[in-house]
């Protein structure tokens, strides 16, 4: 078992805007859905504290502005991240073509040290809605051509399937974590007495 | 007999599941905060659950003269047998030594309390053990179990309770817990967990990671400062750069008190901390040590304490490695076999003992590479210290000059150049020429250039205060005015010299003469003074020219008096500014009155446009209702324009949605039978980019895209925002057929003439539809939706100037009723006239429906839950916005644009004057989005600011290095902090700020923004919070500031530089 220095994971959620990245923070953090969020400005961020493969760990939750044109200002705050959340719009197939530039863009700004490994989960929000113009179908091939990210339907403001998706997240980014942890050339020193299950890293089936 | 051993194993069986537990949450806690705290409560737990098992049928016999059963007495009694515990009992007697008073309670029992602990900690600690400690002791539960704590500490509990195990016969009963075969073993292999673990005093923050909220930080301060309101509040503004007095510092949380210096520590302490301020570093700086074929990169750093200033450089091995120690060893010892050696090159230089900084520089360019050689009073030449290129030599000297004043100063000093900062003496020539390094001198092509400084220093200020009563003198005497802002003892002493001067002179001068023995000495004392008093001034002047050059710009010279616009401009005061004619002449004190007041809500709609700039004082009546009229006029025309637009944009978007959700019903089996086919051109065209990835066998749609446009003219496709590609091969999409052959020949001149017969008075706002030369005609057969504004488009699309001015006239009078027409949501909307036709580009179409989707999603969202947006009003600023961007279409439409408009919106409610006045604002503001530079600009100024404000802010943020962005002002700059407020406090600070540009600064945004730093710096400062902690905080506290307080801050601080400006 590796070192238990850094529990903290960083969690940025992208996409375009008015997809649904504040409420999904929201709906997970404080269980809340509001109709009355603004267009966010700037970076704002929630954290939350889960149980992961039976560790407690913090999650730093990033909601950021979804106008491509703010992504200059992402370097500040993409660094460090441990996973990245692309959020799109089910209802408008543009949000869901936007994804591509979201993923590299982030790749390039955060410039993650593994960038094929790199944990990316995919929500296309709102089906909630009637009016639905992506198939899960197109998403989940689209996630499986980029290295199998996972894929979750999700309803921010019915709370479909977001606790879920956040909980995938955090498995994702503490393995990543660990990884990063791993191949950063730490010692392996056994510190807790009791034994604990090392979960594999596996991406949800969804 | 079975009972009792029953009750006797159970006994055990709890007393092992307890330190189970406690270790379970030590290692919990080491998870959840990254480290545990001395102090923690779990501590005082587990020691208290090991004490419990220890205690357990200890054989009191065993302890021979120890009186009681303590386990102190037992590990005393086992130091000379096991190292460990001698080690632990060393540190116990050094801890009783230390302070005496603990010493009779120590040895007949553990109650001791350990002087390292912080009053801090009691509450923690009672609150933690009195649920778990076995044999709760009066009121000293804090300070128990000392050297199971220190044992704990020092990582060698385990081995003490492995050897007491192993040797339990000695000491325990048979029947004990700790002889136990089984019970003894689980006891010592647990504690090797917590033995592992790092305990540290140095974060002092138990809620490191459990993020309390804005609300709790405001509350607990308020708390303390009810009882000693601002006590350790240093005054503000601190003309001294650097913060050196640590003591009285809200920081010194930090310090670090551990005499351990680890690797990790030392690395650690080239950051800036309380002891030592961060002057200047810079990594992969290049060393040549002596023994060493190859010059070594590494971390050069300068720091400044206290009494020294020092040199530090670290190899990168050592900077980047310190993590690859497993456990943390001593700073100077060889545990680790890799890493060690390179301790022997890492430099430690006390400026103190150098004398001359020989500087070699090559200037082939602008760009410079340097090496500098530090030469001892001993002679003994240092290492080279080679900089690379980009001018780091001489930020580099810079920050030694800066570090070095008052009392020392580099001989001759760094040039001063305005704008640029400091850089070598010139010409070359005049100074020392250094020999004996001709390798330097060998690259003729890239003339070098050598410099000696020469370090000068001086002796401690203190002391020569101590013994130079004089200077106690000058101490006491008045300061003037401006000085009394110093605040650190540099600056003070800065100012008290060169107070002292006259006062050496007037009454001394005059001993002179009648006793030359006190003469003698007189001339003497006075020199010394006059040199140190000159020296002195010379620094704080030469501060003061940086202060000036770097700030100067921020605000205006003239300080503008309060007297009596306390109150503001009022309905009564506003009346009485108005001459018989109805003009507003006596501009500056209208602007006088609003910054120190603010504006009457029930004139803020007739005051407003004066301070936007849509009006111009001196304006009669008659001309401002020619000028609303005009920007009516203007407003409606254009929007009118944009209509046609969107009602094609509109159109287009709905064919595509109805073909998108007929595509998407059939999707499941279309993208299967793609699957099989390959191919399906329907799918093809449709799935675009998205399934690109997974079929390899189709082509690259971007260039489909690409070929498509250019055989296709009346290029669609890519307009709207939503649907890409689909439409252009599907026959049941609009018909696109140039309708109007001759039309082309107007192409579009007759929109731009439009502007420019209306828009003359628009000297401010850019006329530039961005309309693509090569446009085509775009003509929509399927709306057949006819209106009479539509009408009149085509009209003045179609016809002549001249017809086009007098359509204009006409429209006047009605102007008001098309307005409320236009205001209609757009479902009412016109659509031209669709047998007419427009004239747009492809382009054009295409960016004004993506900006139209952005405007639509952002308009919904703006303010919705604020009264006035509840109900339709959402769609005038929906068509200010659109407006606007219609305009700029090469700027587009921006995330926050809606923000901005909508307080405007607000207090005009009225759609043409709002977009006027918006116009002038966002002159300013346009330069704060992405496109433009005000927001670097805004962030490096706040930085001079708070370096000139507020030291120990700066302090703060600069030992987190990521505040050096700023980005927690982010939406505080791109709104005038819109977001931050309530309406009707965004209403007084948008029109100070207006008003401010005119009284004391046009960046009053800035002084803004420190004072809502300066309102919480306490809680900033006592929380040390870093850059995610003050972009939680302030997100948290906004529209809950006490504005009018701010304000008065933010007014004060711009007159404190304006003070300090103007005082030269």
């Amino acid at each position: 078992m590796a070192t238990r220095k850094k529990v903290l994971l960083k969690v940025i959620i992208l996409g375009d805007s008015s997809v649904g990245k504040t409420s999904l923070m929201n709906q997970y953090v404080n269980k809340r859905f509001s109709n009355q969020y603004k267009a966010t400005i700037g970076a704002d961020f929630l954290t939350k504290e889960v149980v992961v493969d039976d560790r407690v760990v913090t999650m730093q939750i990033w909601d950021t502005a979804g106008q491509e044109r703010f992504q200059s200002l992402g370097v500040a705050f993409y660094r460090g991240a441990d996973c990245c959340v692309l959020v799109f719009d089910t209802t408008a197939p543009n949000t869901f073509k936007n994804l591509d530039s979201w993923r590299d863009e982030f790749l390039i700004q955060a410039s993650p040290r593994n960038p094929e490994h790199f944990p990316f989960v995919v929500l296309g929000n709102k089906i909630d809605l009637e009016n639905r113009a992506v198939s899960s179908k197109r998403a989940q091939q689209w996630c499986q051509s980029k290295n199998d990210i996972p894929y979750f339907e999700t309803s921010a403001k019915e709370g479909i399937n977001v606790d879920l998706a956040f909980q995938t997240i955090a498995k994702n980014a503490l393995a990543q974590e660990t990884e990063d942890m791993e191949t950063g050339g730490f010692p392996n020193i056994t510190l807790n007495p009791e034994p604990n299950t090392r979960q594999n890293q596996n991406d949800c089936s969804c | 007999m079975l009972g009792q051993s029953a009750s006797d194993s159970e006994f055990k069986e709890r007393l092992i599941a307890n330190v189970k537990k406690e270790v379970k949450q030590i290692m919990e806690e080491s998870v959840t905060k990254k480290f545990v705290h001395e102090d923690s409560s779990t501590v005082v737990s587990l020691c208290g659950a090991v004490e419990a098992c220890l205690s357990q049928g200890l054989r009191r016999r065993a302890l021979g003269l120890f009186k009681t059963s303590s386990t102190t007495a037992l590990l005393h009694k086992i130091s000379s047998n096991c190292i460990e515990a001698a080690y632990v009992s060393k540190k116990v007697q050094d801890i009783e030594a230390a302070d005496p008073s603990k010493r009779s309670s120590s040895s007949s029992d553990s109650i001791i309390k350990p002087p390292i602990l912080t009053k801090k900690s009691s509450s923690n600690s009672v609150s933690g053990t009195s649920t778990t400690s076995p044999n709760p002791n009066v009121g000293g539960q804090v300070f128990k179990y000392m050297w199971i704590r220190i044992a704990l500490y020092e990582k060698k509990l385990a081995r003490i309770i492995d050897h007491l195990v192993s040797n339990a016969n000695r000491y325990y009963d048979k029947d004990s817990l700790v002889a136990d075969p089984d019970y003894g073993s689980i006891l010592s292999s647990l504690l090797v967990g917590p033995c592992a673990l790092d305990y540290s005093r140095a974060k002092t923050q138990d809620y490191f990671w459990s993020d309390p909220s804005a609300n709790e930080l405001v509350q607990r301060h308020i708390i303390p400062s009810q009882t000693t309101p601002q006590a350790s509040r240093r005054p503000m503004l601190n003309i001294k750069r650097m913060h050196t007095s640590s003591d009285d510092s809200g920081i010194s949380t930090y310090k670090n008190n551990s005499p351990a210096s680890t690797a990790k520590d030392y690395v650690e302490s080239l950051h800036q901390n309380s002891r030592a301020t961060l002057l200047y570093g810079k990594n992969n700086v290049l060393v040549h040590p002596k023994d060493v074929a190859e010059p070594m990169p590494g971390y050069l750093s300068l720091h400044q304490s206290i009494q020294y200033l020092i040199i530090k450089w670290t190899p990168n091995q050592l900077m980047n490695g310190y993590n690859d120690q497993s456990l943390p060893s001593s700073a100077g010892s060889t545990d680790n076999v890799d890493k060690s050696f390179y301790w022997a090159y890492v430099l430690n230089i006390n400026v103190d003992d150098i004398v001359y900084v020989h500087c070699h520089q090559n200037r082939s360019s602008e760009e410079t590479s340097g090496t500098i050689i530090l030469v001892g009073h001993d002679g003994v030449q240092r290492p080279p210290i080679h900089f690379p290129e980009g001018g780091h030599m001489a930020s580099f000297l810079s920050c030694l000059e800066t570090g070095l004043l008052p009392h020392g100063q580099l001989d001759p000093p760094l040039w001063s150049q305005k704008g640029i900062g400091r850089i070598f003496p010139w010409p070359v020539k005049s100074r020392r020429r250094v020999g004996g390094l001709p390798s330097v001198l060998e690259n003729n092509d890239e003339m070098p250039i050598d410099y000696v400084f020469r370090v000068v220093n001086k002796s401690n200020p203190e002391e020569f205060l101590a013994t130079h009563p004089i200077m106690d003198v000058g101490r006491t005497s008045p300061y003037r005015p401006h000085l009394s802002s110093c605040s650190t003892n540099e600056s003070s002493d800065c100012s008290s010299k060169s107070i002292s001067l006259d006062l050496a002179e007037n009454p001394i001068v005059t001993q002179v003469n009648q006793t030359t023995s006190i003469a003698l000495v007189c001339t003497t004392m006075k020199r010394q003074i006059i040199s140190r008093a000159f020296y002195g001034w010379l620094a704080y002047c030469r501060h003061l020219s940086t202060v000036r050059t770097h700030l100067s710009g921020l605000v205006n010279g003239r300080i503008t008096p309060d007297i009596g616009a306390e109150s503001g401009l009022t309905e009564e005061r506003w009346k009485d500014l108005h001459d018989e004619n109805g003009v507003v002449n006596l501009e500056s004190e209208v602007y006088r009155l609003v910054y120190f007041g603010g504006v009457a809500q029930e004139i803020r709609k007739e005051v407003w446009p004066y301070l936007l700039g849509h009006y111009t004082f001196g304006q009669t009546p008659e001309e401002r209702a020619d000028l609303d009229e005009n920007t009516r006029h203007y407003y409606e025309t254009t929007m009118s324009e944009w209509l046609a637009v969107e009602a094609i944009v509109r159109q287009l978007d709905k064919e595509k949605t109805a073909h998108a959700v007929a595509k998407l019903s059939s999707g499941g089996s279309a993208s299967d039978s793609k699957v099989k086919n390959g191919v399906d051109i329907d799918v093809q065209l449709e799935n675009e980019v998205f399934e690109e990835n997974g079929f390899s066998d189709l082509s690259d749609p971007e260039v489909e895209d690409d070929e498509k446009d250019s055989t296709k003219i009346p290029k669609v496709d890519s307009l709207p925002v939503d649907f890409d590609l689909e439409v252009k091969n599907e026959p049941k999409t609009i018909n696109l057929e140039p309708s109007q052959p001759g039309g082309e020949s107007m192409k579009s001149s007759p929109s731009t003439s439009s502007y420019e017969t209306v828009g003359t008075d628009f000297v401010d706002c850019p006329m530039s539809p961005k309309l693509n030369p090569t446009a085509v005609i775009v003509t929509d057969a399927s709306i057949d939706v006819v209106n009479m504004m539509a009408m009149e488009i085509n009209e003045e699309k179609n016809n002549d100037k001249t017809n086009l001015e007098t359509l204009h006239e006409e429209k006047m009078p009605s102007a008001q009723n098309s307005l409320d027409a236009l205001q209609e949501p757009k479902s009412a909307c016109v659509s031209p006239a669709s047998s007419n036709g427009g004239i747009y580009s492809s382009e054009l179409l295409d960016q004004f429906g993506l900006n139209l989707h952005r405007i639509e999603k952002d308009v919904q969202r703006c303010d919705r839950n604020y009264w006035y947006f509840a109900n339709e009003n959402l769609d005038k600023l929906r068509n200010v916005i659109t407006t606007y961007v219609y305009e700029h279409l090469e700027i587009g439409y921006m995330q926050g644009m809606c923000d901005i408009l909508a307080p405007l919106l607000v207090i005009f409610d009225d759609e043409s004057i709002s977009y006027g006045c918006f116009c002038r604002l966002m002159e300013r503001m346009i330069e704060n989005f992405p496109n433009g530079c005000a927001m670097d600009m805004h962030f490096a100024n706040m930085r001079s600011l708070i370096q000139i404000l507020d030291s120990e802010m700066y302090d703060l943020m600069h030992a987190h290095g990521d505040y050096t962005h700023f980005y927690f002002c982010y939406r505080w700059f791109l709104l005038d902090f819109k977001r931050e407020l309530l309406y009707t406090d965004v209403f007084a600070v948008w029109e100070c700020i207006w008003a401010a540009k005119h009284v004391s600064s046009s960046h009053f945004v800035l002084f803004l923004a420190l004072a809502l730093l300066e309102n919480y710096r306490d809680i900033i400062l006592s929380n040390s919070m870093d850059f995610t902690d003050i972009i939680k905080f302030f997100n948290e506290m906004a529209e809950r500031h006490n504005v009018p307080q701010v304000l008065k801050t933010a007014r004060n601080l711009a007159l404190q530089l304006q003070t300090l400006i103007e005082n030269k």
